[in-house]
């Protein structure tokens, strides 16, 4: 994907590292589910999964990220809010997404 | 001519009905060249069609009915962010004026680049997340090409045959009354797939030129189980496909209105049904199958989502969250069963579950808390897995006073919680009698308990056809520790896989067992199979499937003891 056309806040970037928990990874779902939460956030928001990185306003750069069950993704917040920006998105990940079943081929 | 075609069913679905082609993807895409002037025009006339596009999916959405359907309409909300994804509209939009030329050549390039990104992952279902994107373009195509949204014109009562179906799409099928449909590209992974599923409609995907064999105006059985589509099919197929489409509709609807009916047996024995889950979003789940309770949590989840361990209000959050969401039923959590630190032998047989947890206690203490201050707010009940003796179910009880110690002393409000033990390693089951006393209740875990029993790794494919729940040594457990309960006056419940099997209910019952906890999906199955059995026939058969010398016999016995 194209890099944000603006440039980074100078101030330290906020980063967390976390697991993706849920059966079906990080398909549209959470993804949708994480870029609505870190629109309610100032801050510049990326993730990246090992040698990938997307923006964390962008739904299908997220799904191309590629992050299944398991996998280790580090968010990192740049700017006012970016303490806030992280909690929220971790809560988020913590919780699975609230990814139930629905979305589990296996499931009957 | 009679055809049969073949591709990715959804189980369950039938449908017999003439067919229609649903819409044409929008093909002709051609690079046209916008003048330097003609850019900005170009790049508004972009965002107004990716505006049209939201209003049409939003209206979509807007006609889902509330109950039942949150699952669909996430959705039709990822197109929906997806259609407002800044990275990249604006990277087509950048494109249009860097090549100046059409958004709709800018869309398709961009569209190919992300499409690229996809190949190279490995995860079917993430990979499967492509034909999101696919779909979501086709309706920027569609609508920078002005055609209009109601591709569902005259599918009422027909099946559709198209080349791809977004999660919208299918809902407007089904709003329109479609019969069915099947698609050309897609497989089980697809929205598509799960949302047929979710609303029972018969589908299949992945049947490579369909539009090109399956004519407008045909006749068309949907196969689901099998993922046949058979076009002008014979009066005999027609006439079988009929009977087993009424037949699936019967059953469906029989366990729907079992969910409210009381878990009895014909002759009158109460048996529990309880859910097991992983987390608070299970709970929509567990209330659609009318749980008794919950019988296991596991709270591996909450431990397993970062790097470092969720702290005590964090947990606290979530076990409130699903006492306050069971509404005064009895939730019972299991304490981490945590995985061994990588690189140790023999992982099943190490330092994981109540052992870590007794040699760290500063690993179980906050979970302990937690439970508590969650304990004032409802009837929950803490289980202790890998439980081996009663010390360390003795030291576990120890924590959970210093645990409410601790409360105590910071003023925070906790209460009593009953606690157990699961009984999955051979030696509690042997010493169960020991065990119960020093518990307030027992859940057997057949899962481990099987391997263990067995000496089988059940994620081991060269072995995993050796674990098998009916072997006389894993029934004798079972019984041991049945027994073991009720001399005891301890509660006993079983929370492994075969509670949810609808196959074993009789003979569990059988056997003594009147709390089963599993997955809430298969709950009313094991409903309907306890509302049919009787509980005295069923102790009888149950004693003799115990005697067996082998596995074999018990299987054939217990097919009996299902067939009666």
């Amino acid at each position: 994907m194209t890099n944000s056309r603006h440039d980074p806040a100078p101030e330290v970037a906020l980063t967390r590292d976390l697991v993706i928990v849920n059966a079906n990874g990080l398909h549209a779902r959470p993804a949708s589910l994480f870029v609505a939460t870190a629109r309610r956030f100032r801050a510049d928001i990326t993730v990246t999964c090992e040698d990938r990185r997307a923006d964390g306003r962008s739904v299908m750069a997220l799904l191309t990220l590629a992050a299944a069950e398991g996998c280790r993704i580090t968010v990192s917040a740049r700017g006012d809010d970016a303490a806030d920006a992280l909690s929220a998105i971790c809560a988020l990940v913590t919780e699975g997404f609230d990814d139930t079943a629905l979305g589990d081929p296996a499931c009957p | 001519m009679p055809l049969m075609l073949h591709g990715i069913g959804v189980p369950g679905g039938i449908a017999i009905a003439r067919v229609r082609h649903g819409r044409d993807p929008v093909h002709a895409v051609t690079e046209r060249a916008v003048p330097r002037s003609g850019l900005p025009a170009e790049a508004a006339r972009y965002r107004r069609a990716l505006a049209l596009a939201g209003r049409q999916l939003r209206a979509v959405r807007a006609r889902m009915p509330r109950a039942g359907a949150t699952g669909v309409r996430a959705f039709i909300d990822s197109h929906l962010m997806m259609l407002r994804d800044p990275v990249f509209n604006d990277a087509v939009i950048d494109l249009s004026r860097a090549r100046a030329c059409n958004a709709e050549w800018a869309l398709i390039l961009q569209r190919d680049s992300l499409l690229s990104a996809f190949d190279r992952i490995e995860d079917p279902y993430l990979r499967a997340r492509r034909e999101e994107v696919g779909l979501v373009v086709e309706r920027i195509l569609a609508a920078l090409a002005g055609t209009s949204d109601d591709g569902d014109d005259g599918m009422d009562g027909a099946i559709c045959v198209a080349h791809a179906l977004g999660p919208a799409e299918v809902l407007q099928l089904h709003e329109a009354g479609a019969a069915g449909f099947v698609t050309e590209s897609g497989g089980a992974h697809s929205h598509a797939a799960i949302i047929a599923r979710s609303l029972r409609i018969p589908a299949i995907l992945g049947v490579r030129d369909a539009r090109a064999l399956v004519r407008a105006e045909d006749l068309a059985i949907i196969d689901g189980d099998s993922g046949f589509v058979f076009v002008s099919p014979d009066e005999r197929s027609v006439a079988h496909y009929r009977t087993r489409r009424r037949d699936a509709d019967r059953r469906r609807t029989a366990l729907r209105s079992l969910r409210d009916k009381p878990a009895a047996t014909r002759d009158g024995l109460a048996v529990e049904l309880l859910a097991n889950i992983e987390r608070p979003g299970d709970l929509r789940a567990v209330r659609d199958a009318g749980a008794a309770g919950i019988g296991m949590y596991r709270t591996e989840v909450l431990f397993f989502s970062r790097t470092e361990q969720p702290d005590e209000d964090e947990q606290y959050a979530a076990y409130a969250k699903v006492v306050d969401g069971m509404r005064g039923a009895p939730v019972t959590i299991r304490t981490v069963d945590a995985s061994p630190s990588p690189g140790s032998e023999n992982p099943a047989l190490g330092l994981r579950a109540i052992r870590q947890g007794l040699r760290d206690p500063a690993l179980l203490l906050p979970q302990l808390r937690a439970l508590l201050r969650a304990a004032a707010r409802g009837p929950l009940m803490v289980m202790v897995p890998m439980v081996t003796g009663s010390a360390e179910v003795r030291q576990v009880r120890d924590l959970l006073t210093q645990a409410a110690v601790e409360l105590d002393d910071a003023g925070i409000r906790h209460a009593q919680a009953r606690l157990g033990a699961m009984i999955e390693v051979p030696a509690a089951a042997l010493t169960a009698a020991s065990i119960a006393r020093s518990t307030d209740f027992l859940a057997i875990g057949t899962n481990d308990l099987v391997q263990y029993t067995l000496a089988v790794d059940r994620d081991n494919d060269e072995v995993d056809h050796l674990y098998d729940p009916l072997h006389p040594a894993v029934l004798k457990l079972v019984a041991l520790t049945i027994t073991a309960g009720r001399r005891a006056r301890r509660p006993v419940s079983l929370c492994g896989e075969i509670a949810g099997d609808p196959r074993y209910t009789r003979l569990l019952v059988g056997l003594g067992l009147t709390r089963l906890s599993m997955h809430p999906a298969h709950l009313l199955e094991v409903k309907d199979a306890v509302t049919r059995m009787d509980a005295e026939d069923a102790r009888k058969r149950a004693l003799r499937i115990l005697a067996c010398r082998d596995a074999r016999r018990a299987a054939d016995l217990l097919d009996e003891m299902n067939r009666g």
